[in-house]
């Protein structure tokens, strides 16, 4: 029988553990959180008469554990309301309840004797066949499940979450040699579709495989500061989206984290591996060692690498630790060359081959780094893993690199990175060296759009799980059937296309709307349905903006005009057409992006969506069908005897407040996706699949072009409501006069006009409605400030 | 032929939404406490009664369909009672008292229950589907503001500070508190029984019932310095709070009004009589400053001075207009909600105006003093005024 998870434990309700409990919510499955009793009454408790055998008392510690974790940002949940989805209790009163759930996840403290002593309890009142894992990052597997019964150990294993669990895109499987075959499979499939993982298998050696790759580059990194002479700013300006990590680099990374855990995997690492090569990197710097004495632990004690202060001005300053004084100072960038060479390269393999060249400090670093990282993840096969591509996947998915070791490695050339390391006094291992001297002297290999990695010196086998999913960089070069120079169209198989955008940030320019309009014509010809997603770090962040601020700085409104027309006639082309269009939508989907999906047959979102018409931010209302298509899902809503007001007043505060939504689940409560035709994946990694699969199912259901249905809009009625809402707004300096101007033109579009009564009117009338009202925004010189200013700083303007 | 009042009154005022009337409905409310009031006037049956005139500000939902009708059908063992609703938002209870006695001096009723009504807690302040007029709205959007916008408007044209706001609103909590510690509204309140029916935690439908009879909104411990700590809530730059502003809330209140004829007739003793009434207009924007025209107005026709007056019941819609209210006409300070107003005790629109003619009457017997005044401003920027003598 399939194993189904309807409802699970989480014993330990620490940071990781209320915070995968809240991710189980988000995923649709209960979670019991359960954590000890306290000791002590509070002083609060005290003085409110309670006793410890007070419910309220018993349950404090995880009650206020899962508080703080819905009060940290970024958020636990899609949305607040699932928070009723996750239970709590205390392990003296609730342990028995665990009887009814399929997975009990321990995340106690990480001491052996205290996590043997939950798992004696947890075997008491545990359903037999249940799973029961472990969140240790430190402790070894094998040694957890001494004493237990073979029911237990043959569904044990550890599930390694990465904090915070919601937004890191990795777990790690470790089972014991305990462990049964169908509860690795279940993992392998679990973790990816239901809670939206990379997963990967490790072998159980310490701090697995992400934290031991990551840590390393971390600590050489530390050591690399000192011994270079390197800022921790100028550490982190060499370190993060330029090398495709995190925007928060190193130091900044660290601080978040949390100094004391980065502590806690090095010298883990330290006292578990005596026989590791790189065993003096796992050391501690000096600085880091008084920072932990002074309690300079990061964001969680309030000062780390980095520090938070005010200005004598009252601006809100950030200092940087001076790793020589401990102090902190203002921060300085330092322009280094290495760098400017190397930004030309908008591939990120060509621009690591540029990094390491450079001659100056910069590239001295990039040397170091990179000798010491791949001799380090050469050396760990087979120590860690059998098969080095795991290496790739983890550190990617745990720690958000762009690309992984070997990856880079092949992109830097397998010679060049050999020479690299010897070049700085270290070894790589053997079999790279064999794998250097062979006919293919590269990790993988990509034959036609499949990728397979070098399973030894002679072979290459395709990476296992990777045909369940589509990544367009695998097909990019083998699968284009057309492309201009914002788009291009991928053939996905079984008759489906993808229309992948180019463009830069992918905003929606010219050759990206005739993009569309050649995928959906190829669709209708040859295809049986498109679909419209890409895999860059976002969807879209909205229309071209630059192009709009160009044509409306010289007032050339004939030119607007014909551009937002095309505008409006490619989003309705994507609804009025004779083959279904899917979008495929993740993380930043903003302005034109959702504009383009409220036009869809259907939208497949990423969980993680951050959609909103955010227009008013640049002075001008969705002109690309977004204010009608908001008029029109208002129409669409209504029940007879509804008070349309207020449903029209909330589908015009989506776009007159510019609300963006903070995962694809409060897209819906938004209005921007629709439930039962907008459909979510977990795994971001499977979107364009399970967007290809929509498309495919609607093309099989039978898919005919939609027909036109006029639009219900309220005329002067929701007139009134609007002027009075934004005069109010300005008047008690919510809100600035431009934003009121922005707001009446915006209502007008949605109400229809001024018509005397409710009436219906057709899709056009609106966009014309619409085009009408943008152009004369633009004609607006607040509205050029907004857009400029949201050009040169990426910020909206408030005048 | 001269009207008088018999008796008043009025529940005590539970907070909205979420306090001890919300179980109950506007018209179940009203009419507990019209039966209590007619049960307290011996000699009277219920077919001398002429007429139900309830005050609300919110005529629509629960509160809907001629409320004042359901109401004389609800309280009176007859059909023969007729009702009607008066809206004058805020003063709606003070007008249907004007109103009963204009009615008997014009010799067109002998008896009359006028007050008011209103329970905030189902009803959305306004109403459930506000309509503005779109060509007023492009000229006069300010007809159409929220209450706690011209309280700012006051605030900012009157100079208000948001300390002196503060240190009223703690005021009127004091004397609220004080008030009620020492059983000052007891006698003026009709207890309500209270019944809600719910679901508990294992699914099982169980009632509980209860007496309510004391007001739930005064904070006697609040402080400057908590009230301080909070954040203007209708404006991003301005000083109104909720500590500065009147809660919202359910109440009824209710007196009876009867012509002298009648009176002699039952041997009954008037407890007051209605000296005068006068309504003025403002600019809508500062609707809180009415009373500073109606006051006047309603002197002058009771032929009476300010100093006159020895009880002032000065509804505190906000702070900010209590005070320039005082300050603009001179109001002596000791007169002044004697015993805290709406900031403290709540402010159920539609009622407010009999309430605190119920309150002015008992606060006049206890301290055996003639004159007193009720008075408030009204939305879109009117003033109301009430002269009372006790008898």
């Amino acid at each position: 029988m399939q194993r189904k998870i309807r409802k699970v434990a989480v014993i330990g309700s620490g940071v990781m553990g209320s915070r995968i409990a809240c991710h189980f919510a988000n995923i649709g499955v209960e979670a019991l959180l359960l954590d000890i009793v306290p000791r002590e009454l509070t002083d609060k408790e005290k003085s409110q008469g309670l006793s410890l055998e007070h419910p309220k008392v018993r349950n404090r510690i995880v009650n206020d554990a899962l508080a703080s974790t819905l009060k940290s940002n970024p958020a636990a949940l899609y949305k607040k309301s699932f928070k009723s989805r996750v239970q709590t209790g205390n392990i003296e009163d609730d342990l028995s309840k665990i009887k009814d759930c399929d997975w009990v996840i321990e995340a106690v403290t990480e001491r052996l004797e205290i996590k043997q002593s939950v798992y004696q309890e947890v075997e008491k009142h545990r359903k037999p066949g249940s799973l029961i894992t472990t969140n240790t990052s430190g402790i070894p597997i094998s040694w957890l499940i001494k004493a237990r019964s073979e029911d237990f150990q043959k569904n044990f294993c550890g599930t390694h979450f990465f904090n915070p669990p919601r937004y890191l895109n990795l777990l790690e499987i470790i089972p014991s040699p305990k462990t049964s075959s169908d509860v690795l499979d279940f993992f392998l499939d679990y973790g990816d579709r239901y809670l939206g993982k990379t997963v990967v298998v490790c072998k159980d050696t310490p701090a697995f495989i992400a934290n031991r790759i990551g840590v390393l580059g971390i600590m050489n990194t530390f050591h690399l500061a000192k011994t270079l002479g390197l800022t921790v700013t100028e550490i982190d300006q060499l370190t993060g989206t330029l090398i495709g990590r995190a925007k928060s680099a190193t130091f900044r990374t660290s601080d978040v984290v949390g100094l004391d855990t980065l502590v806690h995997v090095a010298n883990g690492v330290s006292q578990a591996c005596k026989n590791d090569e790189a065993l003096d990197q796992f050391k501690l710097p000096s600085y880091l060692e008084k920072m932990v004495e002074k309690g300079m632990l990061g964001s969680k004690t309030g000062m780390g690498f980095y520090k938070k202060t005010k200005s004598d001005s009252g601006q809100k300053l950030i200092l940087a630790l001076n790793l020589d004084t401990l102090e902190y100072e203002n921060q300085e960038k330092s322009k280094f060359d290495t760098i400017g060479q190397a930004k030309g390269f908008e591939d990120l393999g060509k621009r690591h081959k540029a990094l390491i060249k450079g001659k100056d400090k910069a590239g001295e670093f990039y040397r170091a780094h990179f000798a010491q990282l791949f001799s380090y993840v050469s050396h760990r096969v087979p120590e860690i893993t059998d098969e080095f591509y795991k290496i790739d996947q983890a550190v990617k998915a745990g720690f958000g690199w762009e690309m992984g070791p070997f990856e880079i490695w092949d992109a830097i050339g397998l010679d060049s990175g050999i020479k690299l390391a010897k070049d700085q006094g270290l070894s790589v291992a053997e079999w790279v060296e064999k794998l250097a001297k062979s006919e293919q002297p590269s990790f993988y290999k990509n034959e036609g759009g499949e990728v397979s990695f070098a399973k030894d010196s002679e072979s290459f086998t395709p990476i296992p799980g990777r045909d369940k999913f589509i990544y367009l960089n695998d097909i990019r070069s083998s699968k284009t059937i057309w492309s201009n120079s914002e788009s291009a169209l991928i053939d996905l198989g079984d008759g489906i296309i993808n229309l992948e955008f180019r463009s830069k940030m992918n905003t929606l320019g010219g050759d990206v709307l005739a993009g569309i309009h050649h995928a959906i014509e190829t669709a209708e010809k040859s295809y049986d349905g498109l679909v419209i997603s890409n895999q860059g770090k976002n969807f879209s962040v909205g229309a071209n903006l630059g192009m709009i601020f160009m044509m409306a700085a010289e007032q050339d409104f004939d030119e607007l005009n014909f551009a937002v027309k095309t505008f409006q006639d490619t989003m309705m082309r994507i609804r009025y057409s004779d083959t279904p269009v899917v979008l495929g939508i993740h993380q930043m989907c903003l302005g034109g992006g959702t504009e383009a999906s409220l036009h869809a047959d259907a939208v497949q979102a990423s969980a993680e969506t951050y959609m909103g018409l955010v227009e008013f931010g640049v002075g001008v209302i969705p002109g690309g069908g977004g204010s009608k298509e908001m008029a029109k899902r208002f129409s669409e809503s209504l029940q007879d005897g509804d008070i349309e007001l207020n449903r029209f007043r909330n589908a015009f505060l989506t776009i007159g407040q510019a609300k963006v939504s903070t995962s694809a689940e409060e897209a819906y409560d938004l209005g921007l996706l629709q439930k039962g035709k907008d459909r979510i994946s977990i795994n971001q990694d499977r979107v364009i699949v399970d967007a290809k699969a929509k498309a495919l199912e609607l093309a099989r259901m039978g898919y005919t072009r939609p027909i036109q249905e006029k639009v219900r809009v309220l005329g002067r009625q929701g007139l009134g409501v609007v002027y009075v809402g934004a005069e109010s707004m300005v008047s008690s300096h919510y809100i600035s006069e431009h934003d009121q101007k922005i707001s009446q033109k915006l209502g007008w579009v949605m109400c229809g006009g001024d018509l005397s009564e409710p009436s219906y009117v057709s899709e056009q009338y609106l966009l014309d409605l619409e085009r009408e009202a943008f152009l004369s925004l633009c004609g607006e010189r607040k509205t050029l400030e907004r857009i400029q200013h949201m050009i040169q700083t990426g910020k909206p303007l408030r005048n | 032929m001269e009207a008088y009042i018999i008796d008043g009154y009025r529940s005590a005022v539970g907070k909205a939404p979420r306090g001890s009337l919300r179980f109950t409905r506007p018209d179940d409310l009203a009419a507990a406490v019209i039966k209590h009031l007619v049960s307290s006037v011996e000699g009277l049956t219920e077919d001398l009664i002429d007429d139900v005139i309830v005050g609300n500000a919110t005529p629509e939902a629960e509160q809907g369909l001629n409320i004042g009708r359901i109401l004389s059908l609800m309280s009176l063992n007859t059909d023969k009672v007729p009702g009607m609703t008066v809206n004058r938002y805020c003063s709606s209870g003070l007008e249907t008292i004007a109103i009963a006695k204009a009615k008997i001096e014009a010799g067109m009723a002998d008896c009359i229950i006028a007050g008011g009504v209103e329970t905030m807690s189902p009803i959305p302040f306004g109403g459930w589907r506000i309509v503005p007029n779109y060509e007023l709205a492009k000229e006069h959007a300010d007809y159409y503001w929220g209450m706690g916008l011209t309280a700012e408007e006051v605030a900012k044209k009157y100079k208000v500070s948001r300390e002196d706001q503060d240190e009223f609103g703690m005021n009127s909590h004091r004397k609220a508190a004080q008030a009620i510690s020492e059983g000052r509204f007891k006698s003026q309140i009709a207890p309500i029984e209270v019944e809600e029916i719910f679901v508990d935690q294992n699914e099982k439908k169980q009632s509980r019932t209860y007496i309510f009879d004391t007001d739930e909104g005064v904070r006697p411990n609040t402080s400057m310095e908590a009230l301080a700590q909070l954040r203007p809530v209708f404006s991003a730059k301005g000083s109104v709070t909720a500590g500065n502003a009147s809660q919202t809330s359910d109440g009824a209140a209710f007196v009876l009004v009867m012509s002298e004829r009648l009176l002699k007739q039952l041997g009954l003793n008037p407890k007051a009589r209605m000296h005068s009434y006068a309504v003025a207009g403002v600019p809508p924007r500062i609707m809180g400053i009415g009373p500073v025209e109606a006051i006047p107005k309603a002197l002058k026709q009771a032929g009476l001075k300010q100093d006159d007056m020895d009880v002032i019941e000065l509804n505190e819609a906000f702070a900010s207009q209590s005070l320039a209210v005082i300050r603009e006409l001179g109001l002596n300070p000791e007169k002044v909600n004697p015993n805290g107003g709406a900031i403290a005790l709540g402010h159920p629109l539609g009622c407010t105006g009999a309430k605190l003619t119920v309150q002015a009457l008992a606060e006049l017997d206890r301290q055996n003093k003639r004159f007193g005044m009720v008075t408030m401003c009204v939305g879109t920027g009117q003033g109301a005024a009430g002269i009372f003598e006790r008898l």
